[in-house]
């Protein structure tokens, strides 16, 4: 994204909008600093300029197109090789069955709720569970940045581009699954300099109670009293 | 994404504040389902949510109907327990062979699936935020910008709307507005704003 002088007329509205605060003030001009910009596109989308001075490039360059895949929701880039920035992961879980009973799902999204993420801070995760022994959840954008799976190194010219956010979605086995909570809450802390969510998927337990979710409270982890459910509605009909 | 998961100030000492119905086609399944989520975008509309995809960029019924099939899923925000029941019941109906994940308070959630006679299926959970939370802003700017799941809302936008309703060039309820304005999935609670914006005034 950029501001166009001809057109600016400095009414600074456009300053609060942007998330990551890239819009600012520089030798007297109203500048989206090309560093920190991630291309979410919202300061266009927003409309808040009254002249179009904001403007986008024709073509957002390989890797900072990165940037917008990872930031702009409505924007799919296929020529990165990652269709869209996010995943399926529970919302289709009745039809995929990829969380099953006696394993737990992650997601650890560096960058959100605030301040977006360095790539080179989601490889740091990526090595880290890679080396932890995780089965990756294929469906994921991220994965698609690995080049080499037995170590979790990303594209190396990737590393210096910065998202909204970027989610690692892997599965544990359930018996391991507090101590991953444990060894993870650890290493973001100390490891990266983002702010990062950690969540987790498990699958209900026959009457539609979760006995994880309890387990995790029985251990003092506090997960939020709200959260998503998949109800089940695509198995409607094809009840055995 | 993890979308609606991590919004925060919601409590059990307040139920039924708000309920968020996402509704998406697997998407090997996308090209078999145009009509079922076409129906689907109806019958949310229906029910009159607080806010819905699209809606945000200006897009009015025909467009979300439009657009439903193509980009294979719908979100939408009530804030009447009542509505989401019943449009449960209405889809459920429908038997269309697509996900629901309804997110809001558990407790809220398995009472619309005890109403329905649906059973949770898949439970995703939020342990909260890590790393470098003192980069957070207070709790009620949180409340606001989590209300995005992109983190789109910025909170540089409420703190200028907060100043311009403080000066009286603004109502709450048009900051409201503003502030569910970047996030195209719809997923902003205009209400909820509403009411965190005149507790930060």
């Amino acid at each position: 994204m950029y501001i166009d002088q001809k057109l600016c007329e400095k009414c600074l509205d456009c300053m609060p909008v942007c998330p990551m605060g890239a819009i600012m003030v520089k030798d007297k001009a109203v500048v989206i600093d090309y560093e920190t910009c991630v291309e979410c596109g919202v300061c266009q989308r927003f409309g808040i300029c009254p002249v179009g001075a904001i403007q986008q490039v024709d073509e957002i360059p390989y890797p900072r197109i990165i940037r917008a895949v990872f930031s702009d929701p409505v924007q799919t880039h296929e020529s990165t090789g990652v269709a869209g920035r996010g995943t399926e992961e529970m919302k289709t879980n009745d039809v995929t069955n990829l969380f099953q009973e006696g394993k737990i799902g992650f997601s650890i999204e560096l960058g959100r709720p605030l301040g977006g993420a360095y790539l080179s801070d989601l490889e740091k995760v990526v090595k880290k569970v890679t080396s932890m022994g995780v089965e990756f959840a294929e469906d994921n954008p991220v994965v698609q940045l690995i080049t080499d799976r037995s170590t979790g190194s990303l594209r190396p010219e990737i590393l210096g581009e910065r998202v909204l956010s970027a989610i690692v979605e892997f599965l544990v086995p359930e018996a391991s699954a507090m101590e991953m909570i444990d060894e993870m809450g650890r290493f973001i802390d100390s490891e990266l300099d983002c702010v990062v969510t950690m969540s987790v998927i498990s699958r209900a337990d026959a009457e539609g109670t979760c006995a994880f979710s309890q387990r995790l409270r029985e251990l003092g982890k506090k997960p939020y009293p709200n959260g998503k459910v998949n109800i089940g509605m695509a198995l409607v009909g094809n009840e055995t | 994404m993890t979308h609606t998961l991590n919004r925060t100030g919601l409590s059990d000492a307040r139920p039924a504040e708000e309920i968020i119905v996402l509704c998406m086609v697997h998407r090997a399944e996308k090209i078999r389902k145009i009509e079922e989520m076409q129906k689907i975008a109806k019958t949310i509309l229906k029910y009159k949510p607080d806010n819905i995809i699209g809606e945000p960029l200006g897009f009015g019924p025909e467009e979300i109907e439009t657009m439903a099939p193509i980009t294979g899923v719908l979100t939408a925000v009530f804030s009447d327990k009542d509505a989401v029941l019943q449009l449960v019941e209405e889809i459920k109906s429908q038997r269309p062979g697509v996900s629901v994940v309804l997110s809001g308070l558990f407790s809220d959630i398995h009472d619309v699936c005890a109403c329905t006679g649906l059973q949770e299926h898949t439970y995703h959970m939020s342990l909260g935020i890590f790393g470098k939370t003192d980069r957070l802003p207070e709790e009620k700017t949180l409340e606001i910008v989590t209300q995005c799941g992109h983190s789109l809302i910025s909170p540089h936008l409420v703190s200028a709307i907060v100043k311009k309703i403080r000066k009286g060039k603004m109502t709450c309820e048009e900051g409201a507005r503003q502030l569910i304005k970047p996030c195209a999935c719809g997923i902003g609670n205009p209400r909820r704003i509403e009411k965190t914006l005149g507790e930060m005034i």
